[in-house]
């Protein structure tokens, strides 16, 4: 009994995922039917309670491993073939840049062909494998092609489709002499087993090559992220004394010369008209520092944010646009305080560059809760042809986003309208 | 008049005793928490107090919460909260259920001191003073914004000067125009967002914010 419940046990439905699972790689249509299928066989085999010998036969499990071992051939030569053959024209012709891109062509393939093994692997071998979220680059052909020769994964599809044909090739012949042999003798009790080790090591070979990450590419990004949060404060730190020695402390300093003015024609009572004068620039100049003053420490982190959430901080925020601003929150569970100070950073920062440069008539922010995700969405109705690449600002906001787990995706054609769609783990 | 100050900001707290005693006032306690003002309230009998939102122990909202406390459990004494930021959502809060002896504004106010005390005499009185910049959170986050883009630039500014607490000949020293000029305003204002007229001012603003959605 036991094999048959472990292996039950494996792509049980409910049984914690990977951890190095993103939310959005856990799209239900990815595991489902996986998951039907074990549900089934389990309620037969607890209701029958057949012994294991009889059970390995009947379970359609097997034969679905089976049937995905004998795939495996045509597969395992396509994917040699492919790999083989324009890996080799890529790397001859590297000497000219042409063989660049073939490089890059041929590492999609095999990504491509890998994936097709990736859906066996979960169908017949019941691995446990997350969907690649698609390939991210940054603008351009040249960004196209960074991506792609420093994917991790498909250099791993790669290694996996050439391991693959000697793996495949021993898989298959001894499945289908399996087959025939059990035809030819019915009583054949090793032949499930038999199928079930095969099972298991192509299970293996494609959970370890064909996941979307390993634990030291989790390593390395954890340590960018890391790089990312360390200069993302150093840079706050930066904008923050910038902006209080060219705003609140330089009118400061025309205060105090206005006042020291005022004092002297006051003291020498040659002037009090211009003393009076002075006074009133001295005054108008202190509101302004104060109003500036509070600008720049809401910004830094309101208070409301803290006692009341999201919803109510973001009215200050919506208000201060130059353009009208729908709010919309809808976030029944307050997420933790980092991802609420993230996103409301953001929005500050999304808002101001709708002021300053959307040229819109109307924005919008959204905000909602799905799951532990948090979705964040500003839009306007502006000129739109927002670039992350020229502007640091956009650039510095996704890094902040990303640093946290999360990702920020811009849309934002020229001619408009500007989206910018934000997710964040709600738990940080 | 009778007030009592709660502001934990030593400078701020001597700061305005001195400019509301100048103004001929009585500062009958000067406290620098939630905790001491609701003993003070208790003790003194006062005509209005002067709330700070962030005070010790947490620094959030306790001046905020002392203060809708006083409203609820002392209706005698009129609450003017200042605070460094105003937040439409404290104003509702404070506003909920009355919008009388109430007022809600941004420290930097002090700064025009006429304009200040003013604002507590009226207060005080059992009128409203309501931050500019809490009415523009408030119209920017309001429901009916298909209703608001129906009036005019001129109406919203009259709009917006009522949801303050002005009364006519104060909006229209503000806007410069006549006191009739304003009237036909608030006439037009009422008709368009579908508002009984009302002459009496703090029953001018429940309706506006009523409308705006901050009170129910």
């Amino acid at each position: 009994m036991d094999a048959v419940t472990k292996d039950g046990g494996a792509a049980a439905a409910g049984g914690p995922r990977p951890a190095d699972q993103t939310p959005a790689d856990l799209a239900p249509a990815d595991l489902a039917p996986a998951d039907l299928a074990t549900a089934e066989s389990e309620g037969r085999r607890s209701g029958t309670g057949l012994p294991p010998i009889v059970a390995v036969i009947v379970d359609p499990a097997t034969y679905r491993a089976a049937l995905s071992l004998v795939l495996l051939l045509p597969l395992g030569l396509v994917g040699f073939v492919w790999v083989v053959a324009t890996l080799a024209i890529g790397v001859l012709l590297s000497i000219t840049l042409v063989g660049i891109p073939i490089v890059a062509a041929s590492l999609m393939g095999a990504r491509q062909i890998a994936a097709v093994g990736r859906q066996l692997a979960r169908w017949g071998f019941q691995a446990k494998i997350a969907t690649p979220p698609p390939l991210a680059y940054g603008g351009g052909p040249i960004g196209w092609l960074a991506a792609v020769l420093l994917d991790a994964l498909s250099w791993r599809s790669v290694l996996y489709l050439v391991v693959l044909l000697p793996m495949s090739i021993v898989s298959a012949v001894v499945t289908i002499v399996l087959i025939m042999a059990s035809v030819l003798s019915p009583i054949l009790i090793a032949a499930p087993w038999i199928v079930r080790a095969f099972s298991a090591a192509n299970r293996w070979l494609a959970e370890r090559l064909l996941a979307p990450v390993t634990l030291s590419e989790r390593v390395r990004r954890l340590q960018d992220r890391r790089r990312q949060v360390v200069e993302s404060a150093a840079d706050e730190r930066r904008r923050i004394e910038r902006d209080l020695h060219d705003g609140a402390q330089a009118r400061l300093v025309a205060l105090a010369l206005d006042l020291g003015m005022a004092k002297e024609k006051l003291a020498g009572g040659s002037d009090p008209e211009r003393a009076a004068t002075l006074v009133a620039s001295a005054h108008d100049e202190v509101k302004r520092a104060l109003s500036e003053l509070r600008d720049l420490t809401r910004g830094i982190h309101p208070a409301v944010l803290t006692d009341r959430g999201l919803d109510a901080a973001l009215s200050a925020v919506a208000a201060r646009c130059t353009v009208p601003v729908v709010v919309s929150v809808d976030v029944p569970q307050r997420p933790s305080p980092a991802t609420e100070q993230i996103t409301y950073y953001c929005v500050s920062e999304l808002l101001v560059n709708v002021s300053r440069h959307s040229r819109a008539s109307a924005a919008a922010v959204t905000v909602h809760r799905v799951g532990d995700l948090l979705l964040l969405d500003v839009r306007d109705d502006g000129v739109g042809g927002a670039d992350p690449v020229r502007g640091t600002g956009l650039r510095g906001l996704a890094e902040r986003v990303e640093s946290a787990g999360g990702r920020l995706v811009l849309e934002s054609p020229a001619g408009g309208p500007t989206v910018i769609s934000m997710e964040l783990p709600c738990a940080l | 008049m009778r007030i009592v100050i709660a502001e934990d900001s030593v400078v701020l707290r001597d700061g305005l005793g001195r400019l509301l005693a100048d103004a001929g006032h009585e500062i009958v306690a000067a406290v620098p928490d939630g905790d001491g003002l609701l003993a003070a309230i208790a003790t003194e009998p006062a005509d209005i107090a002067v709330v700070d939102v962030r005070m010790p122990p947490t620094h959030t909202d306790e001046g905020l919460r002392a203060a809708v406390h006083i409203r609820r459990e002392h209706p005698e004494v009129a609450v003017l909260v200042f605070s460094q930021y105003v937040e439409e959502r404290y104003a509702a809060e404070l506003l909920a259920g009355s919008t009388k002896k109430v007022g809600y504004l941004l420290k930097d106010r002090v700064a025009d001191v006429r304009d200040f005390i003013d604002a507590v005499e009226r207060v005080a009185a059992g009128g409203t003073a309501l931050d500019p910049e809490v009415i523009s959170q408030i119209f920017s986050r309001s429901r009916r914004r298909e209703a608001l883009n129906a009036l005019t630039p001129r109406e919203r500014d009259v709009l917006a000067a009522m949801a303050e607490g002005s009364s006519n000949a104060a909006i229209a020293a503000k806007l410069v125009v006549s006191e009739g000029a304003v009237e036909k305003h608030v006439s037009n204002i009422f008709a368009k967002l579908g508002l009984s007229p009302s002459e009496s001012e703090h029953r001018r603003v429940l309706a506006v914010l009523t409308y705006l959605g901050v009170t129910s």
